[in-house]
């Protein structure tokens, strides 16, 4: 198990280097950065000086080695387009991003899950042609379509909610007594931007469950309970419904990923101050270390989600690891 | 006769309002020999006082930079003067009633050989922090400085001298003509004024995330990108600023700013122009205000170039017959924008306008003839760059100059890309059948925009020619003022009779506020009367109403 685990671990680490090493050649195929801050007319001494202050005199490889030394030591350099550390600027950002994320992602399985055991066990019927319909609306909505439809609605028709940012809540490291209050204050700003993301992924969630369930119910195993007389209540709360999770978690987690990394057009739209804004903003503005330092911090998650999966599935099936 | 006390104490405030700095016009003069003549104006100190209520939300239209607080690395962009007059103060600066007025100093003056520039500080002068800003602070400042111009000024400093606490002198190893120009709060960096205890002690990152300077306000806390809020500091030297707190967002979405404004969560926000302008406009709730900026104008990189078609003059001068711009102000900014005859905005000192500078006709016809005199009837094609994210403007450009047979393909580049092209000037976009759009709200005069943009040396160079050229040395080596104007003049109108660039219309940059902002009606227009000033500064004179 030790070299299983060990082997795992090295691939994530070769992983990791080559996100590092692939991400730090695209942004540089993007062009220069330097023109985009020196304004046309800028006199050649302060566009050597922003190269310099940004490390771009420097040859690629330099480049290249100095980044890497600096990942090393935790440090991802400093934002070309907002000038502070971006590791700083990060995890002031993650907060809000995993904030938004878990709300969206508790949407997504409230609504998608039940919807979708139900579609399954109606088959056919009119629970499951809604079921269906709704998947359908979730696939094909847009978020940035239903957001802006939130915002017309609860926002500027019905003044329920409010439509940008946040709120006053922060979550700040060194005050203890925001790691709680965060969590749970301002959920008017929060509710439009998680339904509007976690919306897509519940008729995601509802297809999967569906079909897992769906499989799982027409499996001999069920069959056999069934014929054992187990009543159906039974057959579907303690057989069926716990096979069929194994799927939808694994894609849960996937998406929970997926919603605290990469939610960029939602966060754009009510300006939530999450990753997603920061990658956006990078790209646009060619901000080399700060889509770098999300990127990598986003496959980081993914690297170490998998990474422990693999393990996870290496202590529960031993065929796994054998077989690797 | 309560009523008439009243009055006299009115009367009695105006005037210590209007003459607040007469006491510096009459101090004795801080340098030896002739003078240059300088035109500042007096600052406008209230001395009434008043108290600080409300709080101004503002959505800025882009990400915020927490850069823009810090003068030291002062870009080109005319946007981080937003913060420059939120936090810091300026020795000298523009203000609503002079481009050039007296801020942190109350006396400046400038030798008549423009070798040596003296400064007398007013009284009393505070950081933030308390702690009292003096020539060491000025002197401190010039020296650090790392933004736009810094080579310049820090090529032409042979010396700072350093008389006492307010008093500063600096002197230069050539005529300097341009200082008072460059050293101006409108055009760059280096005159708004960095704490030298405090930088020294927090460094470059602690100053721009928690910075001080002695401005109407101070910041409270940031989060990078996202938000900034300021406090107004009640003992500020010129007023006590009206609203308590001014918060801004960086809001990049159109429509998140529009639906801001209609839900109340924002007083104030910018580039509310394009898709939503008639919407702002219809909205019984909200304000808006013009905000001319600079004129649109296009321009041939490549025109001299063997081959290019626009090598002809009457090509170019097709271009601008072909382009309807009443019809196209009408289209993009719902009639807002003002046709226009310079590229240059009016707002600039010696930029050509009015019957100086007509608004080119609109004839196709003629324009026809003239394609058809330059041997090219039947058109040709080009390639067609628009300034992003103004693509529809583009298209609708295209669309006229079809009519004479120019068969233009949009290029649609993101703003950054744009920006980096438009940097490198004509050697930015090879080729020679390019027409570029472009906009450019440049402070600093005429002379600013003449020497970026059609001046051979110039990196951002889209006019390279040996009459123009002749003129800018001239200007360049000329101590005559009156000459300088002339000449700048000049060049202007050569690059407007030769059709190098062919101006379209003075571009609004809508603004918009809602109910909360004061005065109700259409007083708070006067809150976008300073010169070149794209925001509407100074802040410390915003009101709103004091229900948040």
């Amino acid at each position: 198990m030790r070299k299983y685990v060990l082997v795992r671990a090295l691939y994530s680490v070769v992983t990791l280097w080559l996100l590092v090493t692939i991400i730090f050649g695209l942004v540089r195929l993007t062009g220069d950065p330097v023109g985009m801050k020196a304004e046309a007319g800028a006199d050649a001494a302060y566009v050597a000086q922003l190269k310099q202050n940004w490390g771009l005199d420097r040859s690629l490889p330099r480049q290249y080695l100095s980044f890497i030394g600096n990942l090393l030591r935790g440090d991802f350099g400093h934002s070309f387009e907002k000038s502070l550390p971006v590791r700083d600027i990060y995890f002031e950002r993650l907060p809000n991003s995993l904030k938004l994320g878990f709300a969206a992602f508790v949407i997504s399985i409230v609504l998608g899950v039940p919807l979708g055991m139900l579609s399954a066990l109606k088959m056919h019927s009119w629970w499951d042609n809604a079921g269906k319909l709704i998947a359908l609306l979730g696939l094909s909505m847009p978020g940035f379509f239903v957001g802006l439809v939130l915002i017309i609605v609860f926002g500027i028709e019905l003044g329920w909610l409010p439509v940008l940012g946040k709120g006053r809540s922060a979550f700040v490291a060194s005050e203890p007594a925001t790691w709680v209050t965060f969590w749970f204050r301002d959920w008017g700003h929060l509710a439009m931007p998680a339904f509007a993301l976690g919306w897509y992924f519940s008729g995601a969630m509802l297809r999967i469950t569906r079909s897992g369930m769906l499989d799982v119910l027409g499996s001999d195993y069920i069959k056999l309970v069934r014929l054992k007389g187990v009543p159906e209540r039974m057959v579907i709360a303690k057989h069926a419904l716990k096979n069929s999770m194994i799927p939808i978690l694994t894609f849960a987690g996937l998406n929970l990923l997926i919603m605290v990394n990469v939610a960029i057009v939602i966060e754009v739209i009510f300006n939530w101050p999450g990753v997603g804004q920061l990658l956006y903003d990078g790209l646009s503005n060619r901000d080399f270390p700060m889509v770098q330092g999300v990127v990598l911090m986003s496959g980081l998650m993914i690297v170490v989600l998998n990474f422990t999966i693999d393990v996870l599935y290496g202590y529960v099936d031993p065929r796994i690891r054998l077989s690797r | 006769m309560i009523r008439a006390l009243l009055g006299l104490i009115t009367a009695l405030t105006l005037v210590v309002m209007t003459c607040g700095d007469l006491a510096a016009q009459k101090s004795a003069p801080i340098l030896s020999g002739p003078l240059a003549k300088l035109d500042i104006k007096p600052a406008q100190i209230d001395t009434v006082g008043g108290t600080a209520r409300g709080t101004l939300t503002v959505a800025m239209h882009f990400a915020l930079d927490p850069g823009w607080l810090d003068p030291l690395e002062h870009s080109y962009a005319v946007t981080q003067q937003m913060y420059d007059y939120l936090v810091h103060d300026a020795m000298i600066k523009p203000m609503p009633h002079a481009y050039v007025t007296y801020g942190l100093a109350e006396q400046a003056e400038l030798a008549a050989d423009f070798r040596r520039a003296a400064f007398r500080l007013r009284p009393g002068l505070k950081f933030h922090d308390g702690q009292p800003l003096t020539t060491a602070d000025v002197k401190w400042t010039y020296e650090n400085f790392k933004g736009a111009y810094a080579k310049l000024f820090h090529d032409k400093l042979e010396h700072v001298q350093i008389v006492d606490d307010r008093t500063i002198v600096f002197h230069f190893r050539e005529p300097f003509i341009d200082f008072m120009d460059l050293y101006n709060g409108g055009v760059s960096g280096i005159g708004w004024i960095v704490p030298k205890h405090y930088y020294e002690k927090v460094g470059r990152d602690g100053f721009k995330a928690r910075p001080i300077g002695a401005g109407p306000y101070k910041l409270v806390s940031q989060q990078a990108g996202v938000q900034m809020v300021f406090e107004a500091v009640e003992d500020y030297w010129r007023r006590t600023p009206a609203t308590k707190a001014i918060v801004v967002k960086g809001v990049r979405d159109l429509t998140a700013r529009m639906a801001g404004l209609q839900t109340g969560e924002l007083d104030l926000a910018f580039g509310m122009t394009g898709k939503l302008l008639s919407r702002v406009m219809a909205d019984p709730n909200l304000r808006w205000d013009p905000n001319f900026t600079g004129p649109w104008w296009l321009m041939f990189p490549g025109y001299n170039e063997p081959g290019s078609p626009f090598r002809d003059k009457r090509v170019r001068q097709a271009v601008s017959l072909a382009i309807n711009r009443p019809f196209l102000a009408k289209q993009e900014t719902q009639g807002i924008g003002k046709p226009w005859g310079n590229w240059i905005s009016p707002e600039n000192r010696d930029a050509l306008q009015g019957p100086e500078a007509p608004v080119p006709e609109y004839n196709v016809e003629k324009a026809k003839q003239l394609m058809a005199q330059a041997g090219v009837p039947d058109g040709f094609e080009v390639e067609y760059l628009p300034f992003p994210p103004y693509f529809d403007m583009g298209e609708r450009i295209i669309t006229d100059l079809r009519s004479i047979g120019i068969r233009g393909k949009l290029q649609s580049l993101e703003g950054p890309a744009f920006r980096a092209k438009i940097g490198q000037g004509r050697k930015g976009i090879p080729g020679n059948r390019t027409i570029v759009q472009n906009i450019d709200p440049r402070a600093g005069g005429a002379k600013a925009n003449v020497a970026v943009y059609t001046v051979c040396g110039s990196p951002a160079s889209f006019v390279c020619e040996p009459p123009i050229e002749a003129l800018w040395t001239k200007h360049q080596a000329s101590l005559d003022l009156a000459e300088r104007e002339r000449l700048v003049k000049t060049i202007q109108r050569i690059v407007l009779d030769e059709y190098y660039f062919v101006p379209i219309y003075w571009n609004p940059f809508v603004a918009a506020v809602g109910p909360r902002v004061l005065p109700e009606g259409k007083g708070f227009h006067r809150y976008w009367d300073t010169l070149n000033a794209p925001y509407p500064w100074p802040w410390e004179v915003w009101e709103v109403k004091a229900d948040r």
